[in-house]
């Protein structure tokens, strides 16, 4: 167990519309965001001393927020970073509680992801500047290698060949987040597919193909953190963080490509350190988010975090284990495959809304904590849910993770 | 073959730690770092040997072969520059002469000469310079260059 377990609680979450475009700042989304966890907790803007945000060189930073919504804050740092953010953040936000930096924090990610700066790369159409290739890049874009999608699919390629697993398994990954993308309002893509329509969708990258990939859209969401004395006065159940790790590397971190497996990413050296401060182990967990920039990076990332053996993902997520009602639960809100795309921050917010038993789905009271079960009727609350897991991803080389139990846990 | 690439869209920008590399792929030489002290070699060119710390540095010219290791196929540009260059083949080449005793060993990327058809992990490769339409960039390129048993190929 760590020595903070169970002592800070996430207790307010909020996001705008998922848009493509937003037609707005990131600065007003992010307000919009921040109000909204706010009130999810019961909290007025004097109650938050404390501000912590990630971005790409693409968004608005916490004195904005607090300028606009009127707080003073003892707290703020921007950092720069992506997929790997959320949960490292986390781990930040539990050290300057304890520490007494401040007490109440915010965390958030505000970015026009599909209209502004996007993360696959701009459409080259039209008379574009010349792309600059400095520091690592002089040795991947003159070799037109630059998306996320291309560089992690290097590492998709191989680990089809190492284990023969094939891309039907990672069909698996895009049903099952749909599946539950079909069951949340705020969903983007929201009809079911088949395993055939993703083996019928168009090549993106070869071995990725359209449906492999996640969401590009404009987005702001927040995650507010304090201590559990307070978090018992607030208006949610409280959602406990029992533990995790922050941005954790492999080796050779910044060239993933000359590791002896490229496929063998971070979260195999994160995997012991995030259990053994939560105290608890894989068959613990009830449901899970498992970073879906694309399926691989789910796929992967089961096996690093320990769900299932080295090589075995493939055969793992066949049958619909990843589905509600099955063994693990993965990306009830659909994922950046299907709900839309934070760069983690929706993934931890939907699985505080599953710990508090208060999924916003069709169900008339899922406010007050009473569900269906009936997914034909748009019921998305996993019936049993007590612990997740929040398992980040970066890169093949930096990953970030949390578990968070709720009160019934 | 895939279709052109236009060197012209992208700025390549060698810093203090890559401008000699790229020097010398202008003289048809591909270059690795290596550690004077300790005899590790890298690449990219970090400047400390993460194997004795050593920032006195020196340069191996490796033999420009190599073993495909892994690669994608790009049916999507994402840059201006390969736009017309599409469906093309990015190898990552595990080079023939940079395995150390201690496991370490080097691999590195390049667009592949060869259509998809024709690749496969596992063949062996060798490099091949190609002078870009900016006057001051070679860019190395990759080519399938033999057989070998055991070969994979991502046949969907």
């Amino acid at each position: 167990m760590g020595a903070l377990t169970d002592k800070y609680c996430i207790v307010g979450v909020g996001e705008t519309p998922h848009m493509r475009p937003s037609n707005r700042t990131t600065l007003s989304m992010a307000c919009e965001a921040v109000k909204k966890a706010m009130a999810d907790a019961g909290l007025e803007p004097r109650d938050i001393d404390g501000m912590t945000s990630y971005q790409a060189g693409d968004s608005t930073t916490s004195n904005h927020i607090a300028t606009s919504l009127g707080m003073r804050l003892n707290y703020s740092v921007d950092i720069l970073g992506g997929g790997s953010s959320t949960e490292a953040l986390i781990g930040n936000t539990i050290g300057l509680l304890e520490a007494g930096y401040c007490k109440t924090m915010v965390i958030f990610r505000s970015m026009n992801g599909r209209s502004g700066r996007r993360m696959g790369g701009q459409a080259p159409s039209g008379p574009v500047p010349p792309t600059r290739a400095a520091e690592d890049n002089q040795f991947m874009m003159p070799w037109g290698w630059t998306s996320p999608a291309q560089r992690f699919g290097m590492s998709a390629m191989r680990y089809l060949r190492d284990t023969g697993t094939t891309t039907r398994s990672l069909a698996e990954i895009a049903v099952a987040h749909r599946y539950h993308a079909s069951l949340n309002p705020k969903a983007v893509m929201r009809h079911p597919i088949t395993i055939e329509d993703h083996q019928n969708s168009r090549w993106v990258v070869k071995p990725l193909r359209l449906l492999d990939c996640c969401l590009e859209t404009d987005v702001s969401a927040c995650l507010i953190v304090t201590s559990r004395e307070r978090a018992y006065d607030l208006r949610q159940p409280p959602v406990f963080i029992m533990g995790g790790t922050g941005r954790t590397m492999a080796p050779n971190a910044a060239w993933n490509y000359s590791r002896p497996e490229i496929h063998y990413v971070a979260g195999n050296y994160g995997r012991k350190r995030l259990f053994g401060m939560a105290g608890i182990s894989q068959k613990d967990v009830n449901l899970i988010s498992c970073y879906d920039a694309f399926t691989f990076t789910t796929l992967i990332q089961l096996e690093a975090y320990g769900f299932c053996g080295k090589g075995e993902a493939g055969e793992f997520v066949k049958g619909g284990r990843l589905q509600i009602d099955h063994e693990l639960p993965s990306n009830l809100s659909g994922g950046h495959l299907s709900e839309g795309y934070t760069h983690g921050v929706s993934m931890v917010i939907e699985n505080v809304r599953q710990l508090r038993h208060r999924a916003d789905d069709a169900c008339p009271g899922w406010a007050e904590g009473k569900h269906s079960y009936d997914r034909q009727a748009g019921c998305r609350q996993v019936k049993d849910a007590r612990i997740a897991a929040c398992l980040g991803w970066g890169t093949e080389t930096m990953s970030s993770s949390a578990i968070l139990r709720g009160i019934s846990a | 073959m895939p279709g052109p690439i236009d060197y012209s869209k992208i700025t390549i920008t060698p810093d203090f730690d890559t401008v000699e590399w790229w020097m010398a792929t202008k003289e048809h030489k591909y270059l690795v770092r290596q550690c004077k002290d300790c005899g590790h070699k890298w690449f990219p060119p970090f400047p400390a040997c993460n194997t004795c710390n050593s920032m006195d540095l020196g340069w191996f010219e490796t033999a420009g072969t190599g073993v495909l290791h892994s690669y994608i196929v790009v049916t999507q540009p994402i840059l201006g520059a390969f736009v017309e260059a599409v469906p093309y083949v990015v190898g990552l080449i595990e080079l023939d002469d940079c395995h150390e005793a201690d496991g370490s060993l080097v691999r590195v990327g390049g667009v592949m000469l060869d259509d998809e058809e024709d690749v496969a992990i596992g063949l062996p490769v060798s490099v091949e310079y190609e002078q870009t339409n900016e006057a001051n960039i070679v860019v190395p390129r990759w080519k399938i260059s033999g057989t070998a048993e055991n070969t994979w190929k991502f046949n969907e």
